[in-house]
């Protein structure tokens, strides 16, 4: 089964999904068949991460079928570090859905949670694709089960949330679709490693590029490409938001350091003060606006976009860093530090999410000005969202902290301006989280919010493993760094052998 | 090979001939009440025998029969069992909806045969005469086959428009012929088009091609030729509007084959250009006038000229004379739309009609399994991974980047962005709404059987589509 491992993970939780799309009698006996399978699917993605040789930078746990030969399209897997760590990722908060999920009143339960074990199976197909087409195939299949999760399940507006998603996200990618025929028709090949090797004009690559980076910006998403997101997380039912901030993002930021940096990296440096100035307002000016909201889920989506632009950052200052510095070890710092920050975020936005959608649950409201004081309601829940708040604000010990603060430092040996506009989060982003709590869980109970229903045994449990990931991530940062190590190693002798 | 040999050029055509006496029959059949209830049944069996015999007469060898105006080849006849395929699986679905709207009748059926047939001999057509005589037999046949429904005012207003620019369009056609005749002093469609290869170019030749294209593009809907199309698919009969939007296209499109194959004219700038204006132009008008569409037939019929004009797209980029994209295109297309008509078919059959898109809303709760047979048909059209769509609009993607043509790649990719939107619509009616309009349960296990083949098959190939890409590939090059 361990060379097959990559297969076995992403078609394990898809073909269950068509499977469970037949039977919809007992509800207990669905929250129970749907937890078994993403339980199954987060076992093997441990023993993934534990079977994962950590030392050698190749690709490893290759599979490859000549899919289609006359289009030159392979079915081949593989992982690097990188992959792994966000299958993990994936699989955990896909199990932490299945459970919070099992406590809801779902109509059409069924359909629901096969629209999750379908977007766990593609998230996997797309972390784990090294078949640019195939990798492409799993990015567009996976807009259709979350389209149908916010449209079906989603908010008052959900229809026009949904359709702006679908649409917006199709455009970034079909410019990648164009981009990957480009690349393979020059050279032949939609291999990702064939994509290192090639070898194109800096025109090219600057189009390249362009056209690229479009796509996962959008996906990610960076400030000007970022609409769709606060419509999408405010209109999406709870998990739907989990998934949203804790994967799909994920996503783009993956697309960025498998198929951006490394495949055009010329055309990357060519461009990159844009990215920068991008990722900077998403920092800056976003953090702001997530001041402003009166809306907990649109808060915490503008925080994600903010916290986002920080991964964009680490990614695109590599370029001024390596021209002044000249060493190669401050891209790692830079790169590792954007890593970091993806897979805490994952944990932090997911868990904030799943508060947020237990107030909701409680009170049928998301509105900030509706409530106040939930501390003396529901204690043990508010000690979590101030967790989470401080966690969201990067307090050293929580894992946001050792993202950021890695890619501050790389930024200071890039530019001043930089680093002090980057740095500004550190007060931004306290304010917003920190005003939420004071309005939210602090203060004077407001007339009806006293129903007196803390975090049940269910929520008590999944909020507590979040926060222990958060912390354990946060005071021991060494395994992962040590885990990507090598293959950030191997990625950054790439990328400078090409500028 | 060449049969010259009446006798044996009868048993080569002996498929057609046998349709053309079955539909005689059906008319005559239909004559009697008490026999009326066979129509459909004999119907089915003539068309499932006449694909039977093409199987099993054939053998792989290119034949020229009846002094080389009727050719028989892989490609023809592949064409031919998708026709016939088609045509059992409209024939299949449509009954209900038909007895509901009292339309089975001989003449109906009889006439439906007459049109298949005239695609028939579209398709193995070498003779120019031939050619004519089937596009207007099958031209002929549905005309009257749109106006049956007496009742209904839009069908008559449909029938006169498709009369009227079917005619225009027979007449560039014959017109073109004509000239083609007298250059190249000959009928035979293998010679017309081999005439480049031993003569020069001459402006004649271009211009009558022209027509002949103009011609091709009526019948394939491109834009600016494309008016008929959105009236027709709203005022015939559904089963009528399923036969136009298939058949016929995979005729013509074996037609606009068989006549550029090997032809140096698919390298002339002028001729080349001229095919992809259309293209690009029929995919910006379709995918633009059907965002403002209302009803749902009148949007499958601009969604039907944007995907026409990548059908035009595809034939531009067949240089090698692979002509392989553009059948597969064709193909998935026909065959798509096949299933989204008859899906609409068989849920206006139930007593109620299915008009305008919002008539869909919560039809996902009425019944799951036709939305999500709808919603996969949608979404290959649309040219979303996991369907076979996906491919057809890929290859064409790749062809045209191969070709360095990038900046006309990325316009056609943003109109499909926009078009994307009109899909989605429909399936946000049938998923996102609630407050199906019919009270009537949908249901009939038969017909969800036959309405599972297609969407089944456009998921069944997206896995394992080399091998019809290989067949593909070996009968067109």
């Amino acid at each position: 089964m361990i060379s097959n491992i990559l297969s076995f993970l992403i078609w394990l939780p898809i073909t269950s999904g068509l499977l469970i799309l037949f039977y919809k009698r007992d509800d207990a006996i669905l929250n129970f068949l749907n937890i078994i399978i993403n339980f199954i699917v987060f076992v093997i993605s441990i023993i993934l991460l534990n079977s994962y040789d950590q030392l050698s930078p190749n690709f490893q746990f290759v599979e490859k079928i000549d899919w289609i030969p006359s289009l030159n399209i392979q079915y081949l897997l593989g992982v690097d570090a990188i992959s792994v760590l966000l299958i993990f990722l994936n699989t955990i908060i896909f199990l932490i859905v299945s459970l919070y999920n099992s406590t809801l009143n779902l109509k059409k339960r069924n359909q629901y949670y096969a629209s999750f074990l379908l977007a766990n199976g593609l998230t996997i197909g797309v972390f784990s694709a090294l078949d640019a087409i195939l990798f492409y195939i799993f990015f567009e299949a996976l807009l259709i089960p979350m389209f149908l999760i916010i449209g079906i399940w989603g908010g008052a507006n959900r229809i026009y949330a949904s359709i702006k998603f679908f649409v917006y996200t199709f455009l970034g990618s079909i410019l990648l679709l164009i981009a990957f025929l480009y690349i393979n028709s020059s050279i032949e090949s939609f291999n990702v490693l064939s994509f290192y090797d090639s070898d194109f004009s800096l025109v090219e690559q600057e189009w390249l590029f362009i056209a690229m980076a479009i796509a996962f910006a959008i996906k990610i998403p960076m400030f000007p490409f970022h609409t769709w997101l606060p419509d999408a997380h405010v209109e999406a039912p709870t998990s739907g938001s989990v998934v949203l901030a804790a994967i799909l993002l994920k996503v783009g930021a993956y697309g960025f350091i498998r198929y951006v940096l490394p495949v055009v990296p010329l055309g990357a440096s060519s461009l990159d003060i844009f990215f920068i100035i991008l990722s900077l307002i998403a920092i800056v000016y976003v953090g702001i606006v997530a001041i402003t909201q009166n809306d907990m889920k649109k808060l915490i989506a503008y925080s994600s976009i903010s916290h986002m632009g920080f991964v964009t950052l680490g990614f695109f200052i590599i370029f001024q860093l390596f021209d002044s510095t000249n060493l190669k070890d401050d891209i790692i710092v830079s790169l590792s530090g954007s890593m970091y920050q993806i897979i805490s975020h994952g944990f932090v936005s997911a868990a904030l999410f799943i508060c947020v959608g237990s107030i909701y649950d409680r009170y049928k409201t998301k509105k900030i000005s509706d409530l106040s004081g939930l501390l003396n309601q529901m204690p043990v829940y508010s000690w979590f969202f101030v967790f989470f708040a401080l966690a969201n604000c990067g307090l050293p010990g929580t894992s946001s902290f050792v993202g950021e603060l890695l890619i501050i430092l790389a930024s200071f040996k890039t530019s001043f301006l930089y680093a002090f506009l980057a740095s500004s989060t550190l007060i931004i982003s306290a304010v917003y989280s920190l005003w939420l709590v004071k309005r939210v869980i602090y203060g004077e109970l407001k007339n009806g919010l006293n129903n007196n229903l803390d975090a049940n045994l269910l929520e008590k449990i999944i909020l507590f493993t979040l926060a222990l990931i958060v912390l354990i991530l946060g005071v021991y940062p060494d395994f992962m760094m040590t885990y990507m190590n090598n293959t950030l190693q191997n990625m950054t002798n790439n990328i400078i052998l090409k500028i | 090979m060449t049969l010259n040999n009446t006798l044996l050029s009868l048993s080569s055509f002996a498929p057609e001939i046998f349709l053309f006496l079955m539909a005689m029959g059906v008319l005559m059949i239909g004559i009697f009440k008490s026999l009326k209830n066979y129509v459909v049944s004999l119907t089915i069996i003539s068309v499932a025998i006449a694909l039977l015999m093409n199987f099993f007469t054939y053998n792989d060898r290119t034949l020229y029969i009846f002094n080389d105006s009727i050719l028989k080849s892989s490609v023809t006849e592949f064409f031919k069992y998708i026709c016939y395929v088609i045509f059992l699986i409209q024939i299949l679905v449509s009954q209900k909806y038909l007895k509901d709207k009292k339309l089975i009748s001989g003449e109906f059926y009889s006439l439906l045969l007459f049109a298949l047939i005239g695609c028939l001999i579209i398709i193995s057509a070498n003779n120019l005469i031939a050619l004519f005589l089937g596009i207007e037999l099958s031209s002929l046949s549905l005309y009257s086959l749109i106006a049956l429904n007496r009742t209904s005012l839009i069908s008559g207003e449909a029938a006169i428009k498709y009369f009227v620019l079917s005619i225009i369009a027979s007449a560039l056609i014959l017109f073109g012929f004509s000239y083609l005749y007298g250059i190249t002093n000959s009928l035979m469609i293998n010679e017309i088009a081999n005439y480049l290869s031993n003569n020069e170019l001459s402006n004649l030749y271009l211009f009558s091609y022209i027509l002949v294209f103009i011609g091709v593009a009526f019948k394939f809907a491109v834009a600016p030729f494309h008016m008929w199309l959105p009236d027709v698919y709203e005022g015939a009969p559904l089963p009528i509007t399923n036969f136009i939007a298939s058949i016929p296209k995979i005729a013509f499109f074996v037609f606009a084959y068989r006549f550029l194959n090997d032809n140096q004219i698919l390298f002339e700038d002028n001729f080349s250009k001229f095919i992809l204006y259309l293209g690009v132009f029929s995919i910006f008008i379709g995918n633009i006038y059907a965002l403002a569409q209302q009803k749902i037939m009148r949007m499958l019929a601009y969604s039907g000229v944007a995907n026409s004009g990548f059908i035009f797209l595809a034939i531009f980029v067949s240089v090698d004379f692979n002509f392989s994209v553009a059948a597969f295109y064709v193909i998935t297309y026909t065959v798509t739309t096949v299933s989204a008509i008859s899906i609409i078919t068989f849920i206006s059959s139930n007593k109620f009609d299915l008009i305008y898109i919002k008539d869909f809303k919560g039809l996902s709760s009425k019944s799951g399994l036709i939305s999500i047979l709808f919603m996969i048909t949608l979404l290959s059209t649309a040219g979303i991974p996991l369907t076979v769509g996906f491919y057809a609009k890929y290859l064409v993607l790749d062809a045209l980047v191969n070709q360095s043509m990038i900046v006309t790649a990325v316009i056609v990719v943003l109109f499909t962005v926009i078009g994307l939107y009109y899909y989605l619509r429909v399936i946000w009616f049938m998923f996102f709404e609630t407050g199906f309009n019919s009270l009537v349960k949908v249901n009939g296990v038969p017909y969800l059987i036959v309405l599972s083949i297609i969407p089944f098959s456009i998921i069944a190939i997206f896995i394992f589509p080399d091998f019809v890409f290989s067949y593909l590939f070996s009968i067109l090059t």
